[in-house]
C-alpha cells in the first residue's frame, strides 16, 4: 500500500471523505459475505477498474503483490489442508483430492483450496481499494474525517503536527549526518553493534533537537491559544453534494443486491 | 515555597482571569499596589514592577528587579548580550514564565491591564502576541491558511470571520494569496512572517518579537524589517523587539532598553546609546561602523558627542569638514604597494583547492552550480558571500567530499574528492557547520573533542595531548568535564569548532560561524579564526555579515545562481555596487562611505575605521589591514 497522495480532480478526488470511507466499508462487507472465488474475482475486477480509472499502473499493483506471493501460497496450502470437508455445503467442494499422511490423515479438499483463493482475492482487492483511497484522499481530508468521527482534538492535533514535522525532521537528519560525516563518522559499519554504535552520533543529536523543537513548539502553541477550549472551529464546511448522494445510493443498491444474492438465493457460498 | 509555587502555577493554568488572589506568601514578596497599576493602565501597554526571575536549577537569577513601562503605540527595542535576560523578559510578558516554565518569579507583570500571573497564557494571547526566534517550530499547520487559522480556531471564532481575519493577517505580513501554499515549502523569511501572521490574526494590541531575524539570511531579514515598518504605520500596535542589528534598531526604535545580566542598565533614545561607544563596549553591543570614526574625532575633542555620525551622509559631511583642518592625507602610494605585495605572496604558495569546471545538480536539470573554476592557495582567507540558494554551501560541501561533482573535478590538498570519502578527507579538511546542536552528542566537552580523533584512528596519548592543546587554544579548558548542553550557544559553537580543530585541518571551512551570536561572541570567534589563519591554516568562511567579511577576509568570492560573480580583494569587490545589488548584497557601511569619498581617497577603498582615522594621524602610520 502506498501512502502517497496524488493530487487530481477526478470524481473520486471530489467525493466527500465520508462517502469514500463508507464505500470502503461497503467493499469490505461485500468481500466478506461471499466465499466463492468467482464472486471474489468480480470484486477484484471492480477494484481493478477503479485503479485503472485512477491510472494506477498494473506494474504498481504487481509490485505491491509480488512480496505477498509467499504469504499467498502459504494461505492456500494451509486452508487447503486444514478445512475439513464438513465445512462445505456443496458436495463437489467436499471432495478430497489426496492425503498427505498415511492412514487418511491431513487430506486436501477442493473447497479448502477454493477458500484459499478467496482469501487471496480478498487480500488483493483490499490492497487495491485502500491504495485507491489513499491516492485520492489528502491527509487534510483524513484528519477532517477523524474530527467528524469525534476523535478527540488532541489526537487529531498530534497527527497533524506529526505529519507537518516529517519534512522538518528529515532535513534535520540530513544536516546531522553531514555534520558528523565531516568529523569522520562512517555510517555503514558492519554488524548490529557496529551499526548501532555508528548511529549514536546521529540519534543523540536527533533526540536533543526533537526535544528542543518540541519545547518551542509547545510555547508557540500556547502563544496561539491552544488548550483554551476543548474544541476548535472546524475549518471545512460540510459539502455533501449531489454526487455524494448518488455514490451513497449506488453503494446501498450494490450492497442490498449482494445481500439478496447471498442470503435469499444462497449463492456465492462454498 | 517551591510547593506553593507549583500549586499557584496549576491554579493559574486552570483558572482564568482573577479567580484566585494570591496571598503575600504565595506571591513571594509584598503585593504590589493594584490601584497604582489600574491608574497607569490606560497609557501603558506593558508595566513591569520590580520583576525578578530565576530558572529552576539555576543559581543566578536571570532577571533582577526589572521595572519597565512601555507606552501604548510605542516601538521599543530590547538589546543586550547573550544571557542578558532578553528572552526571559519576553517570556514573562505573556505568562509562559511562570506558567509553562517553572522557577521563582517575584514582582508584578501587567500587560494591557491584565495581571499576567493570574491570566492563562492562552487568554493573554488575545492581547499580546509573541513571536519566537526559530520560525520552523512556530508553524503548526500544513498549509499557510491552516496555520494562520490555528489561533482563532482555538478561540472558537466563527468560520467566516476566521476566513476574513486570516486574509487580513496574511496581507499585513505581505503573504497575501499564499493561503493554499504548503508551509514546508516556504523560505525562512516567509516562515517567520507567517509566524507573525499567526499571532496578528488574534488581533493583539501588543506584539513581542524575540530576535525574529536571528535565523534568517539577509533577504529574509529585510522582509521582516519591511513587515515591521508596515506594522509600525498602524499606530495602535505596541511593538517590543529583541534585536542585535544596530543599524536596524536605530532606524526604527522609539526607545532602546539595554539589559545586562538581568538588569535594566540603560534606557533612552537609540541615537544617544549608539554615540556612546564606551557604553556599547560595556554592554557587548555592536557599534555602528561610522560611529567609530566619529568616536575618534570625539576623543580628539574635535567634535561633541552629539556630532558623532550614525549614518553615511553625516559621516561624509563630517570628514569633509574636518579633513582640511586636521587631515594628513597624502594619497595612497603605500596602499598600492601593499596590495601588490600580497598578490606576489599568493603566487608563491601551494594550491589548497583547485576547482575545474564544476557543475553540480541536486536533481537532473536543476543545476546548483554551473561551471565553477577557481583556485585557492594555501594560507588564504577566503569568504564566500551571496544570497541563500546562491550555491555557497553547495560549493563548500564539495571541498570535503560531502557532495561529489556531477561534472568537473575538485582537488583539495592534492586529493581528487571523487577518489576519497568524507571520513578520509575529514583528517585534512575541517568543516564547521552553522548549528552546533547538529553534532554535539557526548556527555562532556572533552569526550566531544575526542570523538573526531577516534574516528581518525588516533590512540590514547596522542588524543589526550591534542585535546588538551585545543581546549587551551579555544579557552574551553574550564568547561572540560561539563555537559555541552549546559553551556550557552556561543560556547557550543566554540565546541563545534574545537571538535574540528583537534584534527589539525590544513583547510578549515566555517559555515556562518557567528549566526545568532552577540557582539562579544562574534569577536571571540573571529579572534580564534584569525589566530588559526595566522598559524597558516587556509580559511574558507561563508557569511552573511558583510562587516565581518570586509574586516577579516583577504579575498571575497561572490556567488549568484551557482556562478562566480566577483572574485577579488574585499576593497575591490565591495566597490562594485551595481553587481552587488544584482546579487542582493549590501556592501559594508565603511565601503559605502569610501565610495562617497572617492574624490578624496583617489579610488582607494577603506574597510576599517582605523584606515579612515589614519588620515588624521599626525605621525606617519600606514593603515594596515
Amino acid at each position: 500500500m502506498s501512502i502517497e497522495y496524488i493530487p487530481g480532480d477526478t470524481l473520486l478526488h471530489r467525493l466527500d471523505i465520508r462517502v469514500k470511507m463508507y464505500g470502503f466499508l461497503g467493499l469490505i462487507i461485500l468481500s466478506f459475505i461471499f466465499q466463492d472465488p468467482l464472486y471474489q474475482l468480480f470484486i477484484v475486477t471492480l477494484t481493478g477498474l477503479l485503479a485503472f480509472w485512477m491510472k494506477i499502473s498494473l506494474q504498481k499493483i504487481g509490485r505491491m503483490v509480488a512480496p505477498l506471493i509467499p504469504i499467498i501460497i502459504t494461505i492456500i496450502l494451509i486452508t487447503g489442508f486444514t478445512f475439513a470437508p464438513e465445512r462445505f455445503g456443496q458436495a463437489s467442494n467436499q471432495a478430497i483430492l489426496f492425503y498427505v499422511l498415511p492412514g487418511n490423515r491431513l487430506g486436501a479438499t477442493v473447497g479448502g483450496f477454493l477458500m484459499g483463493t478467496t482469501f487471496t482475492f480478498r487480500l488483493v482487492s483490499m490492497m487495491i481499494a485502500s491504495s485507491v483511497l489513499t491516492l485520492t484522499t489528502s491527509i487534510d481530508d483524513f484528519i477532517q474525517f477523524f474530527q467528524m468521527m469525534k476523535v478527540p482534538v488532541e489526537i487529531t492535533m498530534m497527527l497533524t503536527t506529526a505529519i507537518r514535522f516529517i519534512p522538518t525532521l528529515d532535513k534535520k537528519r540530513q544536516l546531522i549526518i553531514e555534520a558528523q560525516k565531516a568529523r569522520g563518522v562512517r555510517f555503514n559499519n558492519k554488524g548490529i553493534i557496529g551499526s548501532i554504535r555508528s548511529h549514536l552520533p546521529l540519534m543523540i543529536p536527533m533526540f536533543i533537537n526533537s526535544i528542543l523543537m518540541a519545547n518551542s513548539l509547545s510555547m508557540a502553541m500556547l502563544n496561539r491559544g491552544y488548550g483554551l477550549t476543548r474544541t476548535s472551529t472546524s475549518m471545512r464546511q460540510i459539502r455533501f453534494s449531489f454526487k455524494d448522494s448518488c455514490a451513497i445510493a449506488f453503494f446501498i443498491l450494490l450492497l442490498t443486491s449482494a445481500f439478496f444474492v447471498r442470503f435469499k438465493l444462497h449463492l456465492g457460498v462454498l | 515555597m517551591e510547593h506553593s509555587e507549583l500549586v499557584q502555577l496549576k491554579l493559574n493554568i486552570e483558572t482564568s482571569v482573577g479567580e484566585s488572589t494570591p496571598t503575600e506568601a504565595e506571591y513571594g514578596g509584598p503585593l504590589p499596589l493594584e490601584e497604582v497599576g489600574v491608574l497607569r493602565l490606560d497609557k501603558n501597554a506593558i508595566d513591569l514592577n520590580n520583576v525578578s526571575y530565576r530558572y529552576p536549577n539555576s543559581v543566578e537569577p536571570s532577571l533582577r528587579n526589572v521595572s519597565l513601562t512601555v507606552k501604548k503605540g510605542k516601538f521599543m527595542v530590547l538589546m543586550g548580550s547573550t544571557g542578558a535576560g532578553k528572552t526571559t523578559l519576553s517570556l514573562c510578558l505573556n505568562g509562559l514564565i511562570p506558567q509553562l516554565l517553572e522557577g521563582k518569579l517575584t514582582g508584578q507583570v501587567c500587560v494591557a491591564g491584565k495581571n499576567v500571573g493570574r491570566t492563562s497564557i492562552q487568554s493573554m494571547s488575545k492581547v499580546i502576541g509573541l513571536v519566537l526566534q526559530d520560525p520552523e517550530t512556530q508553524i503548526i499547520g500544513r498549509t499557510v491558511e491552516e496555520d494562520t487559522a490555528f489561533g482563532p480556531r482555538n478561540f472558537l471564532v466563527p468560520f467566516n470571520e476566521i476566513k476574513q481575519r486570516v486574509n487580513e493577517a496574511l496581507e499585513k505580513v505581505r503573504l497575501k494569496g499564499y493561503n493554499r501554499r504548503l508551509t514546508e515549502a516556504l523560505s525562512g523569511g516567509e516562515k517567520q512572517r507567517l509566524a507573525i501572521a499567526g499571532v496578528l490574526v488574534m488581533e493583539p494590541g501588543i506584539l513581542v518579537l524575540d530576535e525574529p531575524t536571528s535565523e534568517l539570511d539577509p533577504l529574509g531579514r529585510l522582509e521582516i524589517y519591511e513587515t515591521l515598518d508596515d506594522l509600525r504605520r498602524n499606530k495602535d500596535l505596541t511593538i517590543v523587539l529583541v534585536e542585535h542589528s544596530s543599524q536596524e534598531v536605530i532606524r526604527k526604535a522609539d526607545e532602546v532598553v539595554v539589559l545586562n545580566q538581568g538588569e535594566v542598565v540603560w534606557r533612552g533614545v537609540p541615537s544617544e546609546l549608539f554615540r556612546n561607544i564606551l557604553l556599547l563596549r560595556k554592554f557587548g553591543i555592536k557599534p555602528i561602523p561610522v560611529s567609530l570614526i566619529g568616536w575618534y574625532f570625539y576623543e580628539k575633542r574635535w567634535i561633541s558627542l552629539a556630532q558623532i555620525p550614525l549614518d553615511i551622509p553625516s559621516a561624509v559631511e563630517l570628514i569633509r569638514t574636518l579633513l582640511p583642518k586636521y587631515g594628513h592625507w597624502q594619497g595612497n602610494e603605500q596602499g598600492d604597494e601593499h596590495v601588490l605585495k600580497q598578490v606576489m605572496n599568493w603566487s608563491e604558495k601551494a594550491i589548497a583547492v583547485q576547482v575545474n569546471d564544476l557543475i553540480y545538480q541536486y536533481s537532473p536539470g536543476q543545476s546548483a552550480l554551473r561551471g565553477i573554476n577557481m583556485t585557492i592557495e594555501v594560507g588564504q582567507f577566503v569568504a564566500f558571500i551571496g544570497q541563500n540558494g546562491a550555491g555557497k554551501t553547495t560549493l563548500a560541501k564539495h571541498f570535503n567530499g560531502l557532495l561529489k561533482p556531477t561534472c568537473g573535478e575538485v582537488i583539495v590538498e592534492g586529493m581528487n574528492t571523487l577518489q576519497y570519502d568524507t571520513s578520509y578527507l575529514s583528517k585534512t579538511i575541517g568543516y564547521v557547520f552553522q548549528n552546533p546542536d547538529h553534532q554535539i552528542f557526548s556527555t562532556t566537552v572533552e569526550k566531544e573533542l575526542e570523538f573526531g580523533l577516534k574516528n581518525a584512528g588516533f590512540k590514547g596519548k596522542e588524543i589526550k595531548e591534542r585535546v588538551d592543546q585545543v581546549l587551551n587554544y579555544t579557552g574551553l579548558e574550564r568547561y572540560r568535564s561539563v555537559h555541552p548542553f549546559s553551556l550557552g550557544k556561543g560556547e557550543r559553537q566554540m565546541i563545534a569548532v574545537a571538535s574540528i580543530l583537534v584534527l589539525k585541518p590544513k583547510l578549515l571551512i566555517i559555515d556562518e560561524p557567528t549566526t545568532g551570536s552577540d557582539w562579544t561572541g562574534v569577536q571571540t570567534m573571529m579572534g580564534l579564526i584569525r589566530k588559526l589563519h595566522a598559524a597558516g591554516t587556509t580559511i574558507i568562511m561563508i557569511s552573511h555579515d558583510m562587516d565581518l567579511v570586509a574586516q577579516y577576509a583577504k579575498r571575497v568570492i561572490v556567488l549568484k545562481d551557482g556562478e562566480i560573480l566577483l572574485d577579488g580583494a574585499p576593497q575591490d569587490v565591495f566597490t562594485n555596487e551595481q553587481i552587488l545589488l544584482d546579487a542582493a548584497i549590501l556592501p559594508p557601511q565603511l565601503c559605502g562611505l569610501s565610495i562617497q569619498l572617492t574624490d578624496i581617497l583617489e579610488h582607494e577603498t577603506f574597510i576599517e575605521a582605523s584606515e579612515f582615522t589614519a588620515m588624521f594621524e599626525s605621525e606617519e602610520k600606514p593603515g594596515c589591514l
